[in-house]
């Protein structure tokens, strides 16, 4: 009997040791670095590029003071890669909102959602300070 | 002993199997540790955000302490600086995305800067409007806290040199190159005023003048006018506001060659 069954015990050994070894992977799978954090932080790094660019020349700034919500959207659309959607609301320094329209290039959605913050001065020789407020997320 | 070996080998070799599966899933589990660690570590964002953010600061503050000398350089108060950088600084505390913010600053007292503005107008043949601030920003993030240092300085320099050739009577036609300086580089002007001195009265020059005024795209202005005034110089004086607003004036006076 004992003989009869080594072969049966073998088998379930074996299955045994390929169960140990696979198990292995399915716990290790679930280690990797989600790729959303990264993307995230990706995005928080271009939005925030892209605002820095823009105001370089005090456009930023000069576009809010003047309340040319338009044409801040339509340079965002420039300076920000395609395929990104953004959605920005501008506050003053009372922390009230400034924008009057919605700022966004629409569709705003997708899953990596990154959010970015900017303090922006105009140059104008009346000083204004802003907090714009961005987010950011890839075009679904 | 070849005994024990027969028994090892045949009892055995499934738990031999067993234990070495186990090991290998230890190894497996090991290494992929390792690797996640590894990848985590270079995949914080953090300090890259947080330099991204103290760029993006340092940039605002230019713009600040731009909009203060234009105020200023127009007949606002000197004490603009201060009060503008206090207000950034208010607003910078509100930034909360990658941590807190706190910039302290202090606008430059000295022989040539009196709360950070220098409006040096009458030297001869140039004019200088400027701002300097130093300026301490901390950020200190959720798990990294960067300080830096910095010293931001706006200045808008003219030079004006000229000369004039006599025409019939007292009449005379004055040349002068204007050249404009963003930070020692060549600037365009927003708009460029000349004057000249007639009697000790300054005079706009305009079209009845026979102004003309050639750009050179590079900073440097011709201006050609002509005037009518007895005196054997012609004291001349250029406005100019730059392209970000800031004032400055210089004067020369001209002579025949």
């Amino acid at each position: 009997m004992r003989r009869a069954n080594t072969g049966q015990i073998r088998v379930i050994e074996a299955f045994f040791a390929v169960l140990v070894v696979f198990s292995s992977f399915a716990v290790t799978t679930n280690l990797t670095v989600a790729p959303g954090k990264t993307k995230r932080a990706d995005l928080a790094s271009i939005g925030l590029q892209a605002l820095t660019e823009l105001d370089s020349d005090g456009s930023l700034g000069n576009c809010i003071a003047s309340g040319n919500w338009s044409a801040l959207s339509d340079a965002l659309n420039a300076v920000l890669p395609t395929g990104l959607s953004f959605n920005m609301t501008v506050y003053d320094e009372q922390s009230q909102q400034v924008n009057t329209e919605v700022i966004t290039n629409g569709g705003f959605g997708g899953q990596d959602v990154a959010f970015v913050e900017y303090a922006c001065a105009n140059r104008g020789p009346v000083f204004h300070c802003y907090i714009v407020r961005l987010r950011l997320a890839v075009a679904s | 002993m070849r005994l024990l070996r027969r028994r090892l080998g045949s009892n055995s070799s499934g738990q031999l199997l067993i234990v070495a599966a186990l090991t290998i899933a230890v190894l497996i589990s090991s290494t992929t540790m390792y690797v996640y660690d590894l990848t985590r570590e270079t995949t914080v964002a953090e300090p890259q955000s947080i330099s991204d953010l103290i760029m993006s600061i340092r940039q605002s503050t230019r713009n600040a302490l731009i909009s203060s000398l234009a105020n200023v350089s127009n007949g606002g108060p000197k004490t603009a600086i201060v009060a503008n950088m206090n207000g950034l600084s208010d607003l910078l505390r509100n930034l909360r995305h990658l941590g807190t913010c706190n910039q302290a600053f202090a606008a430059l007292n000295d022989s040539k800067y009196d709360s950070g503005s220098r409006l040096t107008w009458n030297e001869i043949d140039s004019g200088v409007s400027s701002a300097y601030a130093n300026f301490t920003l901390t950020v200190y993030g959720t798990t990294a806290r960067a300080t830096t240092i910095y010293a931001v300085n706006v200045t808008t320099a003219v030079t004006l040199k000229g000369f004039y050739s006599s025409l019939s009577g007292i009449q005379k036609r004055v040349n002068a190159t204007c050249k404009v300086y963003n930070e020692n580089s060549p600037a365009l002007v927003r708009n460029l005023r000349i004057y000249y001195s007639n009697a000790g009265n300054w005079t706009l020059v305009g079209a009845e003048n026979s102004l003309t005024v050639v750009n050179s795209g590079n900073g440097s202005y011709g201006i050609g006018f002509t005037v009518s005034v007895s005196s054997s110089t012609v004291d001349v004086s250029a406005s100019v506001h730059d392209l970000r607003g800031i004032f400055v004036k210089a004067n020369t006076t001209c002579v025949s060659p």
